[in-house]
Order: C-alpha cells, then structure tokens, then sequence
C-alpha cells in the first residue's frame, strides 16, 4: 500500500506545473499578439528602419564631404533620396510677398515679422486691404513667385492658383495697426 | 479554482518574467519572425507558436521555483 501522502504530493506537483504552464501559455499568448500588434503596425520597425535611414544618409553625407564639391558651403552639401545635391536652402534670394523686397531665405523669418507687423509698431504703413490679402496669401508657400505687391490699397490681386482669391476686397480707407 | 488567485499568480508570473528580461527575449523573437514572414503575413498564432517552446524553456529556473512554491501553497490551502 502506498502512502497516500505520497500520491497527492506527486499530483499536486504535477498540478502545479501543469498550472504553471496554464499561467506561461496565457502570458505568452499576451506577448504574442502585442507583438503581432506591433509588427502589423509597423511600430517597432519605424524605429529600425529610421536608423537604417539615418545610417544610409549619414554614408551618403561622407561620400559628399569628399572634395569633389566643397565650393562654399562645406558640409551643407547633403545628398537627398534622387541622388541630387543642392545648396542648402538658405542661401536662396526671392521676393518678399508683402513688401516687395529681395528677401534671402534665412534671413526671411525675421524680415517678415518686422514686414507684417506682429502687432509691433515696426510697419506702421499697414493698410486694411494688404493685411487682409496676406492672411489669404500666407496660407500658401512663400517661396513661390508671387508678384511683389507695394502697400497701396490697389483692389487688383494677382493670385498665384492658391485657393481662390477674390478679387475685391476691402480696398477702402487706410488702417493703423496697433 | 479561485479566479482572483489565479489572477494575482499570472500577474506576478508576468511581472518576474518581466524583471528577468524574457518578455524582451520574446519580443525580440516576433520581431525577427515578422522581419522574415514580412510583416504583413505575420498572424498571432504565429507568434504564439514562435515563443511557446522557446519561452517555456527559457524561463528561469528561480522564477519557476518561486511561482511553482507559491502554486502549491495555493493549492493546498484550497484543500484538494
């Protein structure tokens, strides 16, 4: 005769991994479709397939650096996806939209804030209608050709296809800015 | 069987296999399967066949002592 004990020692330990294994399957099962979930969003790989990116543009910017073509700006050379290197952009000159000068690129986020006011006092010559035109205008891109208009109260718009402009706006009467 | 035992008992499971770095382990291996299957085509059952013999063997053998004790201390006390 067995000793009972004995018996329900040994099944209990088999209950109990078998209970352990219960427990493993559900956890695992949890990994498994978080997992899934990531893969299938493409969660984990952006971060992967970022630092490959970065890896490839950083090879790209060495074989660049090289002195084939370091005539002004050294190291603002960067070569982008179609293989073209182009100075950077700063360097680009274009006609401010509101005021009609020759803006360089870099140097246009500041000219704008002195050119359109920012509610300082640095425009005063700001008529209601070319306030009103810039807000339709600065939804656009800057850096496009926009014909340089001068601070009259002029009621022809010249709109470059950007979401129809009207022509006439409010082209009466002056306004200060305060 | 008490629901709310067993609960606690996967939780701490869970939290253990955590702290030991195999949930990484497991992560780590979904990930070079969906980079292999594409990840598109990569399904939860799948995974779940990745890891299952993988994770049962890898779990420490510290975190199986102490779940497997606590197990059947649990057990006993419910008197089977």
């Amino acid at each position: 005769m067995s000793m009972p004990n004995e018996d329900n020692m040994a099944s209990h330990a088999q209950l109990s991994s078998h209970f352990l294994g219960d427990l493993l399957d559900s956890i695992i099962v949890d990994v498994a479709s978080e997992c899934h979930r990531i893969a299938r969003l493409g969660l984990d790989r952006n971060s992967e397939e970022e630092e490959e990116e970065l890896r490839l543009s950083a090879q790209a910017r060495v074989r660049v650096a090289d002195p084939s073509n370091s005539s002004e700006a050294n190291s603002k050379y960067v070569v982008d996806i179609f293989g073209q290197s182009h100075p950077s952009v700063a360097s680009e000159v274009f006609d401010c939209m509101n005021c009609g000068r020759f803006i360089v690129a870099g140097r246009f986020a500041p000219h704008l804030e002195k050119c359109m006011g920012k509610g300082r006092k640095a425009r005063p010559k700001v008529t209601r209608s070319t306030t009103a035109a810039q807000n339709r205008y600065s939804r656009g891109s800057p850096v496009s050709t926009y014909s340089p208009y001068a601070n009259s109260s002029s009621s022809n718009r010249l709109s470059n296809g950007t979401s129809g402009v009207a022509g006439e706006e409010y082209s009466n009467g002056t306004f200060q800015e305060p | 069987m008490e629901s709310g035992e067993k609960e606690r008992l996967k939780e701490l499971l869970r939290e253990r296999l955590i702290e030991c770095g195999w949930r990484d382990e497991m992560k780590t291996l979904c990930r070079q399967f969906a980079r292999k299957k594409g990840r598109n085509n990569v399904t939860v059952d799948d995974l779940v066949q990745v890891i299952t013999p993988k994770g049962r063997a890898s779990i420490p053998d510290s975190v199986k002592a102490e779940l497997l004790r606590r197990i059947r201390t649990f057990l006993a006390s419910t008197s089977l």
